[in-house]
């Protein structure tokens, strides 16, 4: 991937939501936070160090954590609960199901190694279903910051929005998207390029591979608008309809199953209120591998050189419908 | 002075045997009216929720949800009959509601929900009521609070390995605020639990998690109040209740019968649990 307009990260984007959390420490005195002790992963010690009094390690154990969380939260304490995206999603999913998402109580979720940015960890710790399960349950709302600026300021919009938010981070630095002036709230996007003939809906690390391709379109002489879809649930459907008015076609590219993710969501949108030309860029119904993170986005179809592909392939089909 | 205290608590154990039918008679009054309810494992635990709604418990049926009274938290969800029986009898809504339990948009849900009014929190699935009574014990540890948090499990819930990362949490954070009770009927939904998942020895389990165990026959009212009272006040550890009980207790073709697990009596079987209930009150 070459990109010649972003900076790379110092940090990543769990790193930068436990720091924001340990700052907000001092804001509000009242929150406390789990971890089932990958702390120093999260990077939720930093909130422990601070303040070890409301700082708890509930062990390798993430069914009891969110259990716990709720008993907090039903007595009207919010939580910050901590843990890999597959052990959230899917070891724990039906407490946060039944009891912490139907009776609609404040407990945030951080989940750390979101989609294949667990590269190197390998099948077992890349969350790829994550946005599927999390975006399936009422009241559970979902975000993924795109940068550490954003995770830092989601973090901001997860304690202040009432219920359940689950924040998607990624295991690794990549690269910056915004700087401090950027605005984030629930149910919003930001648009990070304006174009004319396509738009290319991402999140998360796939906003930098949107953006790269947008850069390498440009050069063949395809305007795309991009967008950055941090909220997913409630997601920006007014910025969305707006845009694929204006550009006529659509791409949403996401580190995670083609199945049940913000692809299928967005897709069934446009059906709905505009079709355009569509497509969407995902694992394809099967697992990766352990490996370098821009590797395994090559092999697997996720990187910005397939969103060129496909980008360019959609415009080439509208320009056919419109012949 | 003594024996002024011992007729005393005579009364009060008297009035309790005597709530705990009533209790039993609503139990079986409900599921027959709906044709729908956990009825064996509703009437095991009619001593145990009785003495803690109408005796151990500091709770407000005026404001359910005062900031510093005793939690229940129902872990087995599953036999909310004997909590909406005791709750409504305690006043927390009208008794002639019970008869919705499980209609559409009764407050009396399947399984209990937090909205109910005197229902502490949401449960049903097994386990995890547990995990979240040990959270709400931390939680009120953390505020400097001094109520207690009660759990209801049942045996064959003690399957379910998240009641053994929940027993560990509270060990280690010392939680001489929660008191876990084991419903030990020895019957769950396919037959008999020793068979099933053989869990015993349960009090030595817990032992061993560092929790204080006593065990108990759970209905004998004298045995249960005062084991509760000792629970109540005990500092140090978490405390656990073996409660061993009869699954359909107090009606007679109903006790120790795996199909009484989950279904509605006849008119007829109905007629007659209830006059045993009754008589059982003389």
């Amino acid at each position: 991937m070459t990109t010649t307009a972003l900076k790379k990260a110092a940090i990543p984007t769990r790193r930068a939501y436990s720091a924001r959390m340990a700052e907000y420490g001092a804001i509000d005195s009242d929150f406390a936070v789990m971890d089932a002790d990958i702390g120093y992963s999260t990077y939720s010690y930093l909130f422990g160090d601070k303040y070890p009094g409301r700082y708890f390690n509930m062990g390798i154990a993430e069914v009891n954590m969110f259990a716990c969380a709720a008993g907090f939260a039903a007595n009207g304490r919010t939580v910050i609960a901590g843990s890999y995206g597959v052990f959230i999603t899917m070891r724990a999913v039906e407490v946060i199901r039944s009891f912490i998402c139907y009776p609609n109580l404040n407990v945030k979720i951080l989940s750390s190694h979101g989609g294949l940015t667990a590269a190197i960890d390998g099948v077992t710790h890349q969350a790829t279903e994550d946005i599927a399960t999390m975006s399936t349950i009422p009241n559970m709302k979902v975000l993924v910051p795109a940068d550490p600026v954003a995770a830092g300021k989601l973090f901001d919009v997860s304690f202040t929005s009432p219920g359940p938010v689950f924040t998607r981070l990624m295991r690794d630095p990549y690269y910056e998207i915004y700087d401090d002036s950027a605005s984030f709230v629930l149910g919003g996007s930001n648009t990070l390029r304006e174009g004319s003939d396509i738009t290319i809906v991402s999140y998360g690390d796939m906003v930098f591979q949107a953006v790269a391709a947008a850069e390498e379109l440009a050069r063949s002489g395809i305007s795309a608008e991009v967008i950055d879809a941090y909220s997913i649930k409630p997601y920006d459907a007014e910025t969305i309809l707006q845009s694929i008015r204006k550009t006529g076609a659509l791409l949403v590219a996401e580190n995670h199953q083609r199945k049940n993710g913000l692809g299928y969501e967005l897709g069934i949108l446009s059906l709905r209120e505009f079709p355009v030309p569509f497509d969407n860029l995902g694992l394809r119904d099967m697992f990766a591998e352990s490996g370098d993170y821009y590797k395994l986005l090559e092999k697997y179809g996720l990187s910005s050189s397939w969103i060129n592909k496909a980008a360019t392939a959609l415009v080439a089909r509208k320009e056919q419908n419109n012949a | 002075m003594n024996q002024v205290l011992t007729s005393d608590r005579e009364a009060r154990l008297l009035k309790l045997r005597q709530m705990a039918q009533q209790v039993r008679f609503h139990v079986v009054d409900m599921v027959h009216h709906v044709q729908s309810g956990h009825i064996g494992g509703s009437l095991s635990a009619a001593e145990i929720l009785t003495a803690l709604y109408f005796d151990i418990m500091n709770i407000d049926p005026d404001n359910p949800k005062r900031p510093d009274r005793d939690r229940m938290l129902m872990s087995k969800g599953h036999a909310c009959p004997v909590l909406y029986a005791s709750l409504a009898l305690r006043g927390f809504f009208p008794v002639e509601e019970l008869r919705t339990l499980r209609q559409f948009e009764s407050r009396l849900q399947g399984h209990p929900v937090i909205k109910t009014p005197g229902v502490d929190m949401t449960t049903g699935s097994l386990g995890i009521g547990f995990g979240v009574a040990v959270g709400m014990a931390m939680e009120a540890k953390l505020s400097g609070a001094s109520y207690n948090v009660y759990a209801l499990l049942g045996d064959g819930e003690l399957n379910e390995g998240v009641v053994w990362e929940a027993a560990s949490a509270a060990q280690k954070y010392r939680l001489d605020n929660l008191v876990a009770i084991i419903d030990r009927n020895n019957l769950q939904n396919d037959g008999v639990s020793d068979t099933i998942m053989p869990m015993e020895p349960i009090d030595r389990k817990f032992e061993a998690f560092n929790w204080e165990v006593r065990r108990i026959n759970g209905h004998d009212m004298q045995q249960v109040l005062q084991t509760l009272e000792e629970a109540r006040d005990f500092r140090g550890k978490p405390f656990c209740i073996v409660a061993d009980t009869v699954k359909g207790k107090g009606v007679s073709f109903m006790e120790n019968q795996r199909s009484w697990h989950g279904s509605p009596p006849n008119d007829e079987q109905y007629r007659q649990a209830v006059s045993e209930i009754q008589g059982a009150l003389v």
